[in-house]
């Protein structure tokens, strides 16, 4: 099953998309939330992000969620920091952390490949609210 | 008064924790006013982790690098950690190194710099010290010159890009929001580089 | 390939918790699922898709399911819609 990472500048971000996301995709679906910094400040830290995917993955690949600025450079420095045969199989989806996250989460819940689960993630750039 | 790898890092936090206003105050003209406040919250972390003991220069700033990465919180916190992690890499098991050693290890940290922030010269960016730094060096191997006299080269011209990025517009990160508004200040990533390639230099002479 | 029918009973039609629960049971069977309601058609395994129909308490939704456990589908799908989605 394919694994999410949720990465926001915010720790509470983080575990709050994540407990919404999971209760959508039920308790199978393995969701990190890899928020803020160790020491509980805002910000995005690579160490974090790169344990966090190790902990997502379960051979089927990882989708990394991300909100702003940083956490995509962080991400991608998280990247070089996990075994290579991990890092091949992990992608960053260009889309809204929170939809993104539950269209996510529950197309990986049904057993989808990690390219479905990408482009579930970003099919919510396109959804309209109202 | 013998030189250290400890006491070379222990005056780079000194003055990223002098400069902290600075270079908060470079970024809040055209980012969001947080880099020497990044950069100061991850030196005073880095300080922490090392002792006299640590003489292997590639461990070091290994560690320093992901050091860093955990405790900047900012894009600095991935670009800067990378490019030490870099440096490192080029100086493993390495207790000291000739200008030449020195200029591979900075340009494989700008090479990561440019892997993580997809920039090149000219954007004004740390990049625009560090690329002619390291053209400086480069020509300084050439000829001969000695590690201080090679590095004082590199800080001249690390100075000189901090001029050149007064000049241009920011096309990547927070600043390039600003389009020609940014024109007329300095980039604070090129000017927290160059503080440090100074201090360094410092440090050898004295 | 089968089609029925149902009109939604629960208060707040197919709102993000519903449609989570079609696509998990379409996503446990082979046979493709396909949700109309009104002018908008959704493929039942995708969330968003699901969640753009906008389906009200009381609108009809169309399923149709094709594939070789489609009658296994049916019956599932008839559970968890006739329940109101486990919910009021």
């Amino acid at each position: 099953m394919v694994g999410i990472v949720i990465v926001s500048h915010s720790e509470q971000i983080a575990e709050g998309i994540k407990t919404l996301a999971g209760q959508m995709a039920g308790a199978n679906q393995k969701i990190i939330a890899a928020g803020g910094m160790t020491d509980g400040s805002i910000g995005t830290d690579a160490i974090r992000i790169s344990e966090a995917v190790a902990a997502a993955d379960s051979g089927d690949g990882v989708l990394v969620l991300v909100d702003l600025g940083s956490a995509i450079i962080s991400t991608e420095t998280a990247f070089e920091l996990i075994e290579p045969e991990v890092a091949a199989r992990v992608v960053i989806a260009d889309a809204p952390i929170v939809e993104g996250a539950i269209s996510a989460a529950v197309q990986a819940s049904i057993g989808a490949t990690l390219a479905e689960v990408k482009a579930a993630a970003e099919m919510a750039k396109a959804m309209q609210k109202l | 008064m013998s030189k250290t790898l400890f006491g070379m890092i222990q005056a780079l936090q000194e003055t990223i924790s002098s400069q902290e206003a600075f270079l908060t105050e470079l970024d809040g003209a055209i980012g969001d006013a947080d880099h020497g406040i990044n950069m100061n919250r991850g030196f005073e972390a880095v300080i922490t982790k090392f002792t006299e003991e640590d003489t292997d220069i590639g461990a070091s700033l290994k560690k320093l690098g992901m050091t860093l990465l955990s405790t900047v919180g900012g894009a600095s916190g991935p670009l800067y950690g990378t490019a030490f992690m870099r440096a490192g890499a080029e100086a493993q098991g390495k207790e000291t190194l000739t200008l030449e050693e020195a200029e591979v290890m900075l340009a494989a940290a700008i090479k990561g710099i440019q892997d993580r922030g997809k920039a090149v010269k000219g954007e004004k960016t740390m990049l625009d010290a560090m690329m002619p730094a390291q053209d400086a060096l480069k020509q300084a191997v050439a000829e001969g010159l000695s590690v201080v006299e090679g590095l004082e080269k590199a800080c001249a011209a690390a100075n000189e890009g901090i001029e050149f990025t007064k000049t241009i517009r920011a096309t990547k990160g927070r600043a390039s929001y600003l389009g020609d508004r940014s024109i007329g200040h300095q980039d604070p990533g090129a000017t927290s580089f160059t503080l440090m390639l100074e201090t360094a230099t410092k440090y050898l002479k004295a | 390939m089968i089609q029925k029918s149902y009109t939604l009973g629960n208060k707040l039609g197919i709102h993000a918790r519903p449609a989570a629960e079609l696509v998990k049971l379409a996503g446990a069977y082979e046979s493709k699922v396909t949700i109309v309601a009104g002018e908008k058609r959704a493929d039942a395994k995708s969330l968003l898709m699901v969640m753009s129909l906008g389906a009200k308490m009381g609108q009809t939704i169309e399923l149709t399911i094709d594939g070789p456990d489609e009658a296994d589908a049916m019956q599932a799908f008839d559970t968890l819609i006739g329940n109101n989605f486990n919910e009021a």
